[in-house]
């Protein structure tokens, strides 16, 4: 029998209270012809002990990405989440409330998503933080709406935004999907043959309403070109970069170098992959964008008495006020995740942000170093530097490699091909991050030779 | 006051990390000089013993379902089990990457095959797809497929989505974000849908209609049939706004009503918890002739002795995919939260409504006929929302005849019940029902908490009307001031500037 009903074996005495005498009296507003004739077809309810042995059985079938070797990251990063942080986060008081429509009874919530707010402000250079959009890329995808709301009036490329080339699907089929309402075009930004903007060919950009590039670009190379991107597209153009959250502990934050939205995946700090979710996406802006920007926004204020007090505020850009003419369609978002990733950002302070990203730089390099060492695979470009991931040329198909590196119990990386158009079969994108460690490493070049060895070498003579 | 930013410790207090794989010179000598960090956020320096602390007293100035009774309308606040918590820590669920291999994501693959497959039986759909994070997402993406499905057969041209003026705002937001026009229809002078206002306006134009059945009264739509039937001979589809789902399950379906497409609500319907405002979860649900246009991938499954449990599991990308709405597959965690919420009642999902609606009822009887004790003491009573002998799972309550009489809004009222310790009922929404609280128990809450709240809000309309409009008196802060907070836009910490 089912546990959570208090009311179970109490139904007769509240229905009699009503003057009713079966349960069924409650659903005769249903049509007979729409109503189910049969029940529902489905097993038997399970115990919480039953579910545990089934919850066990299934995810213990999963191979977790940090019980071996794991070089598998592409925006989505294997790292350490302090115990204190779900500790506090998964509090009642945090975990079972909703959003904040009573700001009295509310204000720890809102306290900490306008801590969130001061700090992603921090962290990316710029002055507005939301509280969180569902990942990365819808976060770019609202960003790039936002943008065209904002710069559509004076622009000279009307709806028109620039993307960089090789975009994974993940983020582009995103940004297509949600540039549907304002049927934007999307135009693609070239890189130079270092797999950095084309700045020359970015002139083409000028006057359009948004430029959307990512730092590191998604092959993982730091894009050195960047600084100069906003003085070429203008004023009226939002420069939108995606960046790797953990990056700006060594690289300089994006607001300090023109740009106007700064997205990012915030799930690094906070929470593991979890197969993808949930996890957060981060979006800051210029106070420009900020009445066309999607999302909760938390901001001080005062109670009746004068008393320090938070709020949401400027609900009139959302849907539950604004209708169809709202800034977005989001409600949910991700409030709890950006919650874990506040507590870690407090707990990480401004020195344990740099020594993250130290060692994410130096687990990059030693992962980059010892691969590069095998004969036959060589960078895809050469003349730039990388954080957390890279992305290599092998000597055979990056597929085969990854299977034959499975079965060595070495989950190597990602075969390009499988999520980017275009991209090469042979090209394999590797991620290290601050987990990594040395076994790691030499499990990964040990298993690559031995696939050249025994695979390619053997196919080639 | 807790401040965050007020803590400054020594650097060497903070969190301790592992040794790099190089020293620190080393491995910034790899960042080009160029474009490397030249001053430090600012964030707090404080240890863990501080920040427990910080964020306990947070949470303490926070309400939340395990604090109290929160019938927050349409938005079903029922329990969040504990064990589900427990589930989605586990190492394969937590430390997953939706790029591994399938090989390595059986057990969740086999998690969300079964997903696939309940939420589609109990809504009578023929497919699901659980990519979409939140009930908004799912109306996108499915609004997104039916112009896919209407472009394919030549009819790009139908340009016109059609909502009642009872709908949850984000309907209209998600069809204006796929480019449609937005057509609002009145309900009639009983809350219900108004035939003779859809046949007014529906036509070759027609895309979709989305409808909340039961709707955001609370009440079940008489004439739904009808209303898919006349849409569906105008060329239109049908779009079922899942948010009230509680109400129904086991009872009638999305598909025995006729709609052609549906978004369910994990972080409703099955208990993945709201943190504060998300993360939820937006499964969409399709008639066959719409599958090829869902967003991918989906779970298939092949019989194999090898396998799980005598399957293997793949993903499959539908035909025509509109591609993706979301980064990942979908938000993984919810979908096992509520999975291990669903296998706790199998079959008889059927009894969770039950008492869900019979929450509903019992309540609304009990606040609409008081005790002669206190009938006495009341000058003006609310209203029904809109007539009906029963309602489903939720109620509306028009405090006009309140506000009338006494000066005391609807806001007023709400802002009394914090200090009675509940969380304030669902304000001003429905927008066609004036001086609007939308009630909503959901099964979880006891006979007894019913009773408490229901003397609790007719004894504040016995109060002094100063004390109410003046409410709330014992909370941690008192009535916020929104209207500076979004004049002054103080959205960040000066520190200290």
């Amino acid at each position: 029998m089912v546990d959570h009903l208090p009311n179970l074996g109490r139904e007769e005495i509240m229905l009699k209270e009503m003057g009713l005498s079966s349960i069924d009296e409650l659903f005769s507003d249903i049509p007979e012809a729409v109503r189910r004739d049969s029940p529902l077809n489905l097993p038997a309810p399970q115990t919480e002990e039953e579910i545990m042995v089934d919850a066990n059985r299934l995810l213990g079938a999963n191979v977790a990405i940090n019980s071996r070797p794991n070089f598998l990251g592409a925006g989505l990063y294997e790292n350490y989440v302090p115990s204190m942080v779900v500790a506090m986060a998964t509090r009642g008081e945090f975990l079972t409330a909703y959003t904040p429509y009573q700001p009295e009874v509310s204000q720890g919530m809102l306290q900490a998503l306008w801590e969130f707010q001061t700090m992603v402000s921090e962290l990316v250079a710029l002055p507005v933080s939301n509280v969180s959009m569902y990942d990365a890329s819808t976060a770019a995808a609202e960003a790039l709406n936002c943008a065209v709301r904002v710069h559509n009036k004076k622009a000279t490329q009307k709806n028109v935004v620039y993307v960089t080339e090789w975009l994974p699907e993940h983020r582009l089929s995103v940004i297509e999907n949600y540039s549907c309402g304002a049927e934007t075009e999307i135009r693609t930004l070239k890189w130079d043959d270092n797999g950095m903007v084309d700045l020359k060919s970015a002139e083409a950009a000028h006057g359009c309403c948004a430029v959307y590039v990512e730092q590191p670009n998604p092959f993982g190379v730091i894009d050195e070109n960047l600084a100069e991107l906003k003085q070429i597209i203008g004023e009226n153009t939002a420069l939108v970069v995606g960046v790797n959250a953990t990056s700006l502990g060594v690289l300089e934050a994006p607001g300090n170098w023109g740009a106007d939205i700064v997205v990012a995946e915030g799930q690094p700090f906070g929470i593991g992959p979890t197969a993808g979710g949930p996890i957060y996406g981060i979006y800051a802006c210029t106070e420009k964008y900020l009445r066309q920007m999607p999302g909760r926004i938390v901001g001080k204020t005062f109670d009746d008495k004068g008393k320090d007090a938070f709020t949401l505020t400027l609900s009139t850009r959302e849907q539950h006020i604004r209708r169809h003419k709202a800034t977005s369609n989001i409600c949910s978002n991700e409030t709890l995740i950006a919650l874990m990733g506040g507590i870690h950002m407090a707990l990480l302070g401004p020195i344990g942000l740099q020594k993250l990203a130290l060692r994410n730089a130096a687990a990059c390099q030693v992962t980059m170093a010892g691969v590069l060492a095998i004969e036959g695979v060589e960078l895809l470009f050469t003349n730039g530097a990388s954080y957390n991931e890279f992305t290599v040329v092998l000597p055979g198909s990056a597929k085969g490699a990854l299977d034959y590196l499975d079965k060595l119990g070495v989950t190597a990386g990602l075969a390009l091909c499988d999520v980017m158009s275009g991209a090469d079969e042979a090209w394999l994108h590797i991620t290290a991050t601050d987990q990594t460690t040395n076994e790691d490493v030499a499990a990964l070049v040990g298993g690559l030779k031995s696939w050249i060895s025994s695979t390619v070498m053997a196919v080639g003579s | 006051m807790s401040d965050l930013f007020a803590f400054d410790g020594a650097p060497e207090a903070g969190y301790a990390q592992p040794s790099p794989l190089l020293s620190d010179e080393e491995a910034i000598a790899g960042i080009p000089e160029s474009i490397r960090r030249k001053s430090l956020p600012r964030w707090p320096r404080a240890s863990e013993p501080e920040l427990v602390r910080h964020y306990t007293w947070l949470s303490r100035r926070n309400f939340g379902i395990d604090t109290g009774f929160y019938p927050l309308g349409s938005c079903t606040m029922k329990h969040n089990p504990r064990v589900n918590e427990k589930i989605v820590q586990m190492a394969g669920m937590n430390d997953l990457h939706p790029l591994a291999p399938a090989s390595h994501l059986q057990g969740l693959m086999a998690i969300f095959y079964e997903m696939q497959e309940m939420l589609a039986h109990c809504a009578g759909m023929d497919s699901v797809t659980l990519q979409p994070v939140a009930g908004a997402q799912g109306e996108f993406a499915a609004i997104r497929c039916i112009q896919e499905y209407h472009r394919s057969n030549g009819e790009g041209s139908r340009d016109k989505v059609i909502v009642p003026d009872s709908a949850h705002g984000t309907n209209p937001a998600s069809a204006a974000m796929c480019g449609y026009q937005i057509i609002e229809i009145p309900s009639n002078e009983n809350g219900r849908l108004d035939l003779g206002a859809l046949r007014a306006v529906v036509g070759d134009d027609t895309a979709a209609m989305m409808v909340t059945n039961p709707s955001t009264l609370g009440i079940f739509e008489p004439e739904i049939a009808e209303a898919t039937e006349i849409v569906h001979n105008a060329g239109g589809q049908m779009y079922y706004d899942g948010a009230n789902f509680n109400a129904i399950l086991g009872k009638t379906s999305p598909g025995l009503m006729g709609f052609d497409a549906v978004h369910y609500n994990l972080h409703k319907t099955f208990s993945q918890p709201h943190g504060g405002g998300g993360p939820g979860s937006g499964p969409i649900g399709v008639k066959s002739h719409l599958a090829q246009f869902l967003p991918k991938p989906l779970v298939v499954r092949e019989e194999d002795e090898h396998g799980l449990d005598g399957w293997t599991y793949s993903w499959e990308d539908p035909v025509n995919s509109i591609g993706k709405v979301q980064q990942w597959h979908g938000n993984s965690g919810a979908v096992v939260r509520s999975w291990a919420f669903y296998r706790r009642y199998g079959r008889d999902l059927e009894k969770m409504s039950e008492h869900a609606v019979l929450n509903a009822n019992y309540l609304r009887h009990r606040i609409l006929n008081p005790s002669e004790e206190l009938a006495s003491k009341i000058s003006a009573m609310p209203i029904d929302g809109a007539p009906a002998r029963v309602v489903k799972h939720e109620f509306t309550l028009s405090m006009s005849p309140v506000k009338d009489a006494t000066g005391v809004s609807g806001k007023d009222v709400a802002k009394r019940l914090l200090d009675y310790g509940y969380m304030a009922p669902t304000l001003y929404f429905p927008m066609i029902v004036p001086e609007c609280l939308m009630v909503e128990p959901t099964e979880t809450e006891s006979k007894e908490v019913l009773d408490k709240f229901a003397e609790d809000f007719l004894t504040i309309l016995t109060e002094d009307p100063e004390l109410v409009k003046t409410a709330p008196h014992t909370t941690d802060v008192g009535r916020v001031d929104e209207v500076w907070a979004a004049r002054n836009l103080v959205l960040r910490h000066s520190l200290g500037e």
